[in-house]
């Protein structure tokens, strides 16, 4: 018992070994005062503190135990007795120390893991261990972790075995320890949670790491914020985490901010402080956020750049869609397909193939160091499709060549694609002219950029119901498409974009046309 | 403990990294591999091996047989059995699977903590560099993934003084060979119990090449590390006395635990004292 009080008191005089705080305690380690005065005989033992359990060595002799009231007079009356314990005392303690026995527990492992498996030991009861070196491996999720000791002494007894389910703050062993040896940080993992995503890299500032006080980031920055030293705070929270309530009851202990119930006169900052629902306190509402540009946007960036370069014109042109209209209606009523959906877009599209075959300048790409345009043999025409990732413009291929089902059936698959990124690199490559649909999310005007190396880019308002005059000057109301043709002006002028524009309004407006052409 | 490399931006010098690369070597080949490059060397390693024979069922270090794989099929189409020596789930690869490991002494990456989640994040910030360009690349829990499929798996182990992030990457996959593995009970809250058709994608439809993907890896990591590439005769040094854990599970050992039901978990490791 003497012993007993006299680690106690050895422990309390100690302040670096008994102020150090590590993740897995779960109360502050004060150890318990040694018994009052006017107890001869041995005391109960006092429940004993999470980490410090104190050794009870067999020879020690209650006849012994001081009787004298104060403790400076334990201290006088002890002496001796260290001598006798240091003799005594196990081989893992240095002579003229005591032994203590240590919980070690499992300490923190990240973020929401609350438990892991141990896998093996690489010590055994009454080994002897040096700091730092490995006891345990256990499994933390996707790794595998060695656990290393935080002390130098002897191994007292294993708690857990391979396969069990430790959680963390469970006691993995016990171990002798030589009192007076430095208590390493916890430095197996880190004591502040931290979400996935977030900077790999740990804040260089120390705190974080290894002031050992169990915390979030945001209540370490609240702390800071009323200057207040974290490690003096009093955690009430699990495995004695410091809670921001901690902080800021701490901080009104300090008269540093007022009660809550006063906190209407307080400044907005402080307010939301206090209020529970704000994640991180001080931080500002509109703040700016910064985007890298990747994927589609970048390649936008570079293909609009040089776009800008060339010289475009821009033709507008109305057609009138009505026939367009009925003819959508057939294609659906005859459809017996569930999986084809008609719209106007294939027969725009054909019809578009209809009229670069009469003027296959607009189907062409231009060379400006040669001064020579390639007239291309097949029509690849672009569809401009907004996804999630930006703007991306697959081609069908070969539309001369395919017919309006066919057309209809590609534009599906390639919308598919788009949509869950999945196109192809030949699907975006070797357009040879470009119809952006934009009137599909609104718009009745465009002045598209060219999609180079072509020479042409259509774009496609909504389709508008206004009045028009028919043949015998009645008013009706009219399906109405306005369309937009950009071209390179190196290369094509307005002439022959107006008779291209002509020979396809010609086809939509009147359908039959297409058969009367068609090969 | 890592040797000086060249310099690199604002005139820090980088750490050295040995590159290792291999083309269909065997899964267990290349795992003993690590495991020796990780215990026995103060070395920072890059191991890539593109594509593995035969299809092998990987293991993560702990976890019950019985519950991940199918045992009947795989007995009687005698698919060998491997158990990693670092955690997380299983997997099968064959020759569509490339794998790329990082091997890393803790002082290796300034300010990079030997931990779990920080080595993770890391690991995602780095394959960004490689993938961003070609799909919507994201680090979704512990898996790297294009949108909402995953492409590549990962597992860590952490030594004393040294960690490993080793990566199998799905370029391409049978989904026949799926078959042999049960959907895990354990899986990500994104997989949102899809199979795995519906949960994976295939590397091979957002890249244009291997090769592309690993110059990719080797590039990036050339940002942060001086690489050099390693014979791998050179590697392979005569110590004989190093026993890697990861065990290929034999014939045996499937059918105890067929026969009993699969109530053991086996491969856990016993007390080395």
């Amino acid at each position: 018992m003497a012993a007993w009080a006299r680690l106690a008191s050895r422990s309390r005089l100690r302040p670096s070994a008994s102020g150090v705080r590590g993740p897995p305690r779960s109360s502050p380690p004060v150890p318990p005062p040694p018994p009052r005065a006017g107890r001869a005989g041995p005391a109960a033992p006092p429940p004993p503190p999470p980490l410090r359990r104190l050794l009870r060595l067999p020879q020690v002799r209650s006849s012994s135990a001081p009787t004298t009231s104060s403790l400076g007079d334990r201290w006088r009356c002890l002496g001796g007795e260290r001598r006798w314990l240091a003799s005594e005392a196990s081989a893992a303690v240095p002579a003229g120390e005591a032994a203590e026995l240590v919980e070690v527990p499992l300490a923190q492992t990240g973020e929401g893991i609350a438990e892991c498996e141990l896998l093996r030991w690489f010590v055994a009861e009454g080994d002897q261990v040096d700091e730092f070196q490995p006891l345990c491996e256990v499994q933390s999720d996707k790794a595998t972790i060695e656990i290393t000791s935080r002390f130098k002494g002897k191994v007292h007894q294993i708690h857990f075995g391979p396969g069990d389910i430790v959680k963390v703050g469970e006691t993995l062993l016990k171990m002798i320890v030589g009192d007076s040896q430095i208590v390493s940080p916890d430095n197996i993992f880190p004591s502040a949670d931290k979400s996935l995503g977030e900077e790999s890299v740990v804040p260089s500032s120390e705190s974080n790491i290894h002031s050992g006080t169990l915390s979030t980031p945001a209540v370490r920055h609240l702390a800071k914020q009323y200057g207040l030293n974290i490690d003096e705070i009093v955690g009430t929270g699990k495995d004695g985490r410091v809670l921001k309530e901690d902080v800021l009851n701490y901080a009104v202990s300090k008269g540093l901010c007022r009660e809550q119930s006063s906190s209407l006169e307080e400044s907005t900052g402080q307010v939301e402080l206090l209020k529970e629902a704000k994640p991180l306190p001080g931080v500002p509402l509109y703040e700016d956020k910064k985007i890298v540009l990747r994927g589609y946007q970048r390649a936008m960036v570079k293909s609009m750049s040089l776009a800008a370069k060339v010289p475009h014109f821009h033709y507008l042109e109305e057609i009138n869609c009505d026939s367009l209209v009925q003819l959508k209606t057939a294609f659906q009523n005859v459809n017996k397909d569930n999986t084809i959906k008609h719209t106007f877009l294939p027969f725009l599209i054909k019809s578009l193939s209809m009229a670069l075959s009469k003027y296959p300048m607009l189907n062409s790409s231009f060379l400006e160091q040669t001064n020579e345009v390639v007239l291309k043999g097949s029509h690849n025409i672009g569809i401009a499709m907004a996804t999630t990732n930006g703007l991306v413009v697959p081609n069908i291929k070969n539309v001369q060549s395919l017919s309006i089902l066919e057309i209809t059936k590609e534009l599906a698959r390639l919308h598919e694609m788009a949509s869950h990124n999945k196109l192809s690199t030949a699907d975006i490559e070797g357009g040879t002219i470009t119809l952006s649909n934009i009137g599909a999310i609104g718009g009745k005007f465009g002045s598209p950029l060219l999609n180079l190396p072509e020479v042409a880019i259509i774009a496609l308002g909504r389709i508008q119901k206004l009045p028009r005059f028919d043949d015998d000057e009645n008013v009706y109301p009219s399906s109405i498409i306005n369309v937009t043709v950009g071209a390179d002006h190196r290369v094509v002028d307005g002439a022959m974009v107006a008779r291209f524009c002509n020979e396809w309004k010609g086809v939509v407006e009147k359908p039959e046309l297409l058969l009367l052409h068609m090969r | 403990m890592s040797v000086t490399g060249s310099a690199g931006a604002r005139g820090a010098a980088r750490p050295l990294m040995r590159l290792v690369t291999m083309s269909g070597a065997p899964i267990l080949r290349q795992l003993h591999l690590e495991e020796r490059l990780l215990r026995r060397t103060a070395d920072n390693w890059c191991v890539i091996n593109d594509g593995t024979a035969p299809p092998t069922i990987v293991m993560g270090v702990s976890g019950r047989v019985s519950e991940l794989v199918e045992i009947e099929p795989v007995l009687r189409d005698r698919v060998p059995v491997v158990r990693r020596y670092s955690g997380g789930g299983t997997v099968i690869v064959d020759q569509g699977t490339v794998f790329v490991t990082i091997i890393c002494d803790k002082s290796a990456v300034a300010g990079l903590q030997p931990f779990p989640r920080d080595i993770m994040s890391w690991s995602g910030q780095l394959y960004g560099k490689v993938f961003d360009r070609f799909g919507e690349f994201h680090l979704r829990e512990n898996d790297y993934a294009f949108s909402h499929r995953k492409f590549g798996g990962n597992a860590q182990s952490i030594t004393k003084n040294r960690w490993v992030h080793h990566t199998s990457f799905l370029w391409d996959y049978d989904v026949e060979n799926m078959d042999y593995l049960k959907i895990p009970k354990r899986a990500p809250e994104y997989r949102l119990a899809r199979n795995h058709t519906e949960f994976l994608c295939r590397m091979k439809e957002y890249m244009p090449s291997r090769s592309v993907f690993t110059d990719g890896v080797i590039t990036a990591l050339g940002e942060q590390f001086s690489v050099q590439p390693t014979d791998l005769e050179t590697v392979l040094s005569n110590d004989e006395e190093f026993v890697p854990s990861t065990k290929l599970l034999s014939q045996q050992d499937l059918e105890e635990i067929v026969s009993s039901k699969g109530s053991s978990s086996l491969g856990v490791q016993e007390v080395e004292a």
